[in-house]
């Protein structure tokens, strides 16, 4: 069954472009990834889906309602956590998410302590007095605590301490586990490869790839640089697989793709001072994969 | 209901302050009349030297000052304008501040229809002006009586006090009309306080001028206290103007703020 079903979805924002012709579907209990560069139209989509902003046309459904129509009636059973979060910065943390638990028909109380346990978060703090992370938990325990059966997150880990995203995503996990959906937006291709079962990628406002996490682990792209102790001859690294190479002095600069062993082979056999191996964001992959597809 | 306890308990301060603004406005003007109507002569020479366009301006009328009533149509004239300052601001403020504060997907992301949204936020404001309302119509109430000696229409003092509520109804809505117009409001106070003065400087050029039709530009001219203090009555066509103003108004709202579009920040 699909729990999202998105149908030739367009918004302009006056003339200017928002999406165009978006169409894509999650199923139950996927976790399904939403990738682009900023700009690309992640946040339009998702604010579309939650009835944030009206389809200029096309048309979504959430647990199988139009999410315009229906859209109150759906959101019983979405959590939205937005990539900046701002509250009302009066109210004190557990003031603000008993006013949020108030909105759905359950009690919430024992969740709460819960999740802000979970988090690390103090509850008897004053909204405007919370570090812009903590803040962000005040949002994932406010988009988590009515157990939702659709997670919807926008650029979720922005402002999170490495060790709270990995909590978060254990959270995440947890609930997908207990049979929620989960839908979030990233420009990180990491953290959407490390969670996701399938991704679609948005480019320009239009969806311009739509595959298996697996699939896309095959273009497995690394941003590779060796600082070297001589000047290497430039055609050192030219094997299958490496583009957009840039040799300078002793540095070398490059994107690989393919079985990562031959590479690593190619690097022991030179004397070296220094290694990076990252991972590219997502931009240089479009630049360099994308760009011909698209 | 949660959202407009929300809403009741977030103007919670303003309330309060504007009661006691107007609470302590008309004790202290009242307290004054007992003064004024002793000394109702001299008072009515000294005015008398100020050119007439000027006293029609001030809504002075000098036959009636040393009245209860008539004072208190002199007087009640600075409580409107404060009145629809607070009416205005919180007009202006209450919708629009979800987006300015940013909240607007915290609330918008909840399963809540606008249209609910909209009225529990209504609700509020009216509430709120209610009980501003009531307490100053409890305090102008007693201070009449404790500062008049002779007999006076309390019907009529009545009368003349609503109209507070209904000129701050009119700016209330006119304020979330505006509020959902203009695309993104930087500043609630420079606007309200704009508008609210605007109206309030053409009823005085309306009072010089006399003409009746003219009256229909601003809200501040819709009651006009020497007709209630004749008839004891409101004008209906005054009434008619106030009430359809604020229906078109407060649809209209409604109508814009389903249809519109929340921005990320």
């Amino acid at each position: 069954m699909n729990v999202i079903e998105i149908n030739n979805l367009t918004k302009n924002y006056g003339k200017e472009r928002g999406i165009i012709d978006v169409s894509f579907s999650v199923e139950e209990k996927e976790i399904f990834g939403f990738i682009g560069p900023n700009g690309a139209g992640k946040s339009t989509t998702l604010r579309t889906l939650l009835a944030l902003i009206y389809p200029t046309s096309g048309s979504a459904k959430i647990f199988g309602k139009d999410c315009i129509k229906y859209g109150p009636e759906i959101k019983k059973e979405i959590g939205y956590l937005p990539s900046e979060v701002f509250y009302y910065d009066k109210m004190k943390v557990s003031d603000l998410l008993k006013y949020s638990a108030s909105f759905y028909k359950k009690d919430c109380s024992k969740r709460i302590s819960e999740l802000a346990h979970a988090m690390d978060l103090n509850l008897n703090k004053k909204i405007d007095d919370l570090s812009f992370g903590n803040k962000k938990k005040v949002g994932i325990v406010q988009g988590l605590l009515h157990e939702p059966k659709l997670i919807i997150l926008d650029e979720p880990t922005s402002g999170l301490d490495p060790l709270m995203q990995q909590k978060f995503f254990e959270l995440l996990q947890e609930e997908n586990k207990k049979g929620a959906t989960i839908l979030f937006s990233s420009h990180i291709l990491g953290e959407v490869q490390r969670m996701c079962n399938r991704v679609a990628i948005i480019k320009e406002g239009r969806i311009i790839q739509l595959e298996k996490i697996s699939a896309l682990q095959e273009n497995n792209y690394k941003k590779i640089r060796v600082q070297t102790t001589v000047k290497l001859d430039e055609n050192y690294f030219n094997i299958d697989g490496v583009s957009n190479l840039v040799v300078s002095q002793n540095m070398i600069s490059f994107l690989f793709k393919g079985n990562i062993n031959s590479i690593m082979k190619k690097i022991s056999e030179i004397e070296i001072i220094n290694v990076w191996v990252e991972e590219p964001d997502l931009e240089e992959i479009f630049l360099h994969f994308y760009e011909k597809g698209a | 209901m949660n959202i407009f306890l929300h809403e009741l308990k977030a103007c919670k301060k303003s309330t309060i302050t504007w009661t006691l603004t107007l609470v302590g406005l008309i004790i202290l003007f009242l307290s004054m009349f007992p003064v004024i109507s002793q000394e109702a002569e001299a008072f009515k020479k000294l005015m008398e030297g100020f050119p007439e366009e000027i006293r029609l301006a001030l809504g002075l009328s000098v036959e009636n000052i040393g009245s209860i009533l008539g004072f208190y149509s002199y007087v009640f004239l600075y409580i409107s304008l404060f009145g629809a300052i607070q009416a205005m601001i919180l007009g202006v403020s209450i919708l629009s501040k979800e987006v300015r504060e940013k909240t607007a997907d915290f609330l918008l992301t909840k399963p809540v229809t606008r249209t609910q949204i909209v009225t529990s936020k209504l609700l509020a404001a009216f509430t709120s002006l209610l009980i501003t309302n009531v307490f100053y119509l409890g305090a102008a109430t007693i201070m009449a009586s404790l500062v008049e000696t002779k007999e006076y229409s309390t019907k009529v003092l009545l009368l003349l006090s609503l109209t507070l509520f209904f000129l701050q109804l009119f700016f209330l809505a006119l304020g979330i009309l505006v509020s959902l117009a203009v695309p993104s409001i930087k500043s609630v106070l420079s606007i309200s306080l704009g508008a609210v003065f605007a109206f309030f400087i053409i009823g005085a050029l309306v009072s010089t001028t006399g003409d009746e039709a003219l009256r229909y530009l601003t809200p501040f001219k819709y009651f006009d206290f020497a007709y209630i203090m004749q008839n004891s009555s409101y004008e209906s066509s005054f009434m008619m103007v106030t009430i359809a103003f604020i229906v078109i108004a407060i649809t209209a709202s409604y109508l814009i703020y389903s249809k519109r579009d929340i921005h990320a920040v």
